[in-house]
């Protein structure tokens, strides 16, 4: 890793000052390393391979240091490496006395670049390292832990580290996984998913809270790992200035992402029509955005009986409670001979002793009967 | 009349029993107030000219299928109309798309959700009333539990639609008039020939000693339009009818 301290000298007290934290911060983190400071990016990874904590501050301190530096700690290709030693070469003093011109017929142009670069001679700029686009973050529970108001508790935490992170990023998520790790390589998953993209930390914790009710653990819990999803940019737009439009929209996008992760997406739905004359099938229930309207045909009742209910017959005329009295129809329908599910029936509006309006059908085709379909509310 | 009466009398929290309620203002409620019903006789019975936002409104049907929700389907298109939002919870049965439609309801502005649990189901109707975004939210509570609601359940519900501010009707089975009930308005409803009979059993205002009779949607009205056959042959003699008519093959 090769940190750019010149800009940073002042504010952590010095070159001493800076080495000895990043010192205390690695020996903290238990990682082993091995540092060296050069004038030049290349010079200062050379010189930490040999170890020995070089401590170059300029130019001509780092040219001296350098040229003690034994030659595998340029890890030079392995031909290339074998030719140099063949000519006695040990160290990179020993190539620098050289002359430049006959050297680089002999060894080739990169490795000269690169002497130029560690000299300072050559620029060497550096790409930035880019922190991934990634969000995933662990924590370990002190004790294990069965409860699950105490597990939201723990999660906060990896909550607000994600929605800190998405704000820098002016990023929402649309899918969070939040992993629940019992030990032994048992492990629950409860993929969070939001109708819209979130960003705040408090919606997010409300639709883990639900799923963290619904869910049974089979084992305490010993860690909590938190991961999102795909980034998007966070939808900008400008409120209005009276009314909370924008507000209503928001809370009820969260109430929807509530409902599903308390209840189940199949208990969530929208309504739609289909182009079917089966009563059954004109209406489908839609999960996400339903689709365009359609005009109905003939009246049609707001609530359909799923399945059909058999009626009994007697003297002819349907019963349900008391003989039903017939008032419309009929209408047949038939369809669906090409999808199995044929049907062919005549519909009628039927009124019952307590004044319940009904849609009930009779089934031409033996073994027939009357069934209850729909009721008029 | 006492100056100091009439002054009393001024005051916006005071009512005299003989007169309508201001339309109530839960403190949190945004869009306060009332909006119409689309039946202009129950218009004029219910205090401040309309169904109450933020307010549970409880409607006790005698039967399902007597005309209980053709008497919120104006109200429920101009709503939706407007891009409003209705939540349906715990609805009696699949709801049929076309009629809801050719009841002039915006279908993209309907949610259903079908709890399994009866304690999912009032959390549900809890959760949609306090939402900001619902502009009514229709439950089907009873049906749910089995021995009956839970005794503070409509209070619940009473608080959170006021949290929420949206309208809040609760269907509820006729044997629940007689008990209490922390609604602020209570509806019983009947079939009464081919027409809905409206008795307001309580409101903020004068009790009301008339019941209103309403002409609900009705399907029969339709009854003319029915002539068409989509396929197949001329209908077999089903039994006796009071409009016999030919189908044309």
């Amino acid at each position: 890793m090769r940190l750019d301290i010149g800009a940073s000298l002042r504010l952590f007290g010095g070159l001493s000052g800076l080495l000895e934290r990043v010192r205390a911060d690695l020996a903290a983190m238990d990682i082993p390393a091995q540092l060296a400071v050069a004038a030049t990016p290349l010079a200062a990874l050379w010189l930490a391979r040999t170890g020995g904590n070089a401590v170059c501050p300029d130019l001509a301190a780092t040219r001296e240091r350098l040229a003690a530096v034994p030659l595998p700690a340029l890890q030079l290709a392995p031909p290339l490496a074998r030719r140099v030693e063949d000519f006695g070469l040990r160290c990179v003093g020993d190539l620098l006395v050289l002359p430049r011109a006959g050297l680089g017929a002999r060894v080739g142009k990169p490795l000269l670049l690169d002497l130029g670069r560690a000299l300072g001679e050559i620029a060497d700029p550096q790409t930035c390292f880019v922190f991934p686009e990634q969000f995933e973050q662990a924590l370990e529970l002190p004790a294990p832990v069965d409860a699950t108001p105490v597990l939201l508790f723990a999660a906060q935490r990896l909550i607000a580290a994600l929605a800190g992170w998405l704000a820098v990023r002016n990023g929402a998520v649309r899918e969070i996984e939040c992993l629940i790790d019992h030990g032994h390589g048992a492990t629950t998953a409860l993929p969070l998913a939001f109708s819209a993209p979130v960003h705040q930390a408090a919606r997010i914790e409300r639709v883990l809270k639900e799923r963290l009710d619904a869910v049974h653990l089979p084992a305490p819990a010993l860690a909590l790992r938190l991961a999102a999803g795909d980034v998007t940019p966070r939808e900008q737009r400008s409120h209005a200035l009276f009314d909370g439009a924008g507000q209503g929209d928001e809370a009820l996008a969260d109430l929807m992402d509530r409902l599903v992760a308390r209840l189940g997406p199949q208990a969530v739905q929208g309504l739609a029509c289909h182009a079917d004359h089966r009563p059954e099938r004109a209406s489908r229930p839609v999960a996400g955005k339903p689709s365009a309207t359609l005009q109905a045909p003939p009246p049609r009742p707001l609530w359909l009986v799923e399945p059909p209910e058999a009626l009994p017959e007697r003297h002819g005329r349907p019963q349900r409670g008391g003989a039903l009295v017939l008032v419309a129809g009929p209408e047949r329908i038939e369809s669906g001979w090409w999808d199995g599910g044929d049907a062919r029936r005549d519909y009628f509006i039927a009124i019952d002793a307590a004044g319940r309006r009904l849609w009930i059908f009779r089934d031409p085709r033996p073994p027939g009967g009357w069934f209850l379909q729909g009721v008029f509310a | 009349m006492n100056p100091a009466l009439i002054g009393a009398l001024q005051r916006g929290d005071i009512r005299r029993g003989d007169a309508f309620a201001v339309a109530p203002a839960p403190a949190r409620c945004v869009p306060s107030g009332t909006f119409a019903s689309g039946f202009a006789a129950l218009d004029a019975e219910l205090p401040g000219g309309g169904w109450p936002r933020g307010a549970l409104t409880e409607l006790l049907a005698g039967h399902e299928g007597i005309g209980e929700l053709g008497l919120l389907a104006p109200a429920l298109a101009t709503l939706t109309g407007a891009g409003k939002i209705v939540v349906l919870v715990a609805p009696p049965h699949c709801a049929h798309a076309p009629a809801w439609a050719a009841a002039g309801i915006r279908l993209d502005c309907l949610r259903l959700v079908f709890p399994r649990r009866p304690r999912d189901a009032l959390w549900a109707g809890v959760e949609a009333l306090r939402c900001g975004g619902v502009a009514a939210t229709l439950l089907w509570l009873d049906g749910m539990f089995r021995g009956g609601l839970p005794a503070n359940s409509l209070r619940r519900l009473q608080v959170a639609a006021g949290e929420g501010g949206g309208a809040a009707f609760c269907f509820r089975p006729a044997q629940c008039a007689a008990a209490a009930s922390p609604a602020p308005l209570r509806l019983q409803l009947q079939a009464a020939g081919g027409q809905l009979r409206v008795q307001l059993l309580k409101r903020r205002g004068p009790p009301a000693r008339q019941a209103i009779l309403l002409d609900v949607r009705q399907p029969a009205d339709f009854s003319r339009s029915i002539s068409r056959v989509v396929a197949g042959p001329a209908l077999p003699a089903a039994g006796e009818r009071p409009e016999p008519r030919r189908v044309p093959a």
